[in-house]
């Protein structure tokens, strides 16, 4: 198994919001909106955490 | 003229919320969700072989971290996965040192937390509360 941060995140990102998608919309378009928006927002949220954290000091 | 409100689905309650807990998605297919089911035990399979692949833990409960009897309810919460994943794997606690250790975690978890919501959904459609 690739020990990469970014795939793992990707992943994390899809089966979850596949899974919410699922769970809470019905019809194919409306899932498919919802799955795009919360992969989207999973993704984009998690990378701009990363920048706002960029300047404190790493773990000791 | 009141709104269509979905029939409560046949069979038996309790067998239903046995089943969705037993393995993803099994509750809906018994409840007559075949599509969505088939959707859902990959989904829910995905996430908890990806946690053990990423060397995550299937916690149990320690007397001096209070926290991990919500984890180990988390991880217990996917049914046979995780019971057939500590019976056959001999290290359960995963690779602290592994880089992608809290992802194993995450998706461990997450896996158990995925099917408890599948139980109350096979709850809410039994009951005709979902169509």
């Amino acid at each position: 198994m690739p020990q990469d941060h970014f795939l793992a995140m990707v992943l994390y990102a899809a089966l979850t919001a596949g899974f919410f998608a699922l769970l809470w919309r019905s019809g194919r378009r409306e899932r498919w909106r919802y799955f795009l928006f919360v992969l989207i927002t999973m993704l984009a949220g998690a990378i701009a955490a990363g920048w706002v954290m960029y300047p404190l000091p790493p773990h000791p | 003229m009141s709104a269509a409100v979905p029939a409560p689905a046949r069979g038996n309650l309790f067998v239903a919320l046995l089943l969705a807990w037993l393995f993803p998605g099994l509750g809906h297919a018994y409840l007559g969700k075949r599509g969505t089911a088939l959707l859902y035990a990959g989904i829910v399979s995905a996430a908890f072989f990806l946690g053990l692949a990423y060397h995550g833990k299937l916690y149990v409960r320690e007397a001096d971290h209070p926290l991990t009897i919500l984890a180990t309810f988390a991880c217990y919460g996917a049914g046979l996965l995780n019971i057939g994943a500590r019976l056959l794997m001999e290290n359960t606690a995963g690779n602290l040192l592994s880089p992608t250790f809290e992802y194993g975690c995450a998706f461990l978890l997450t896996a158990g937390m995925m099917n408890l919501l599948l139980m109350l959904d096979a709850y809410d459609i039994y009951t005709g509360a979902k169509g």
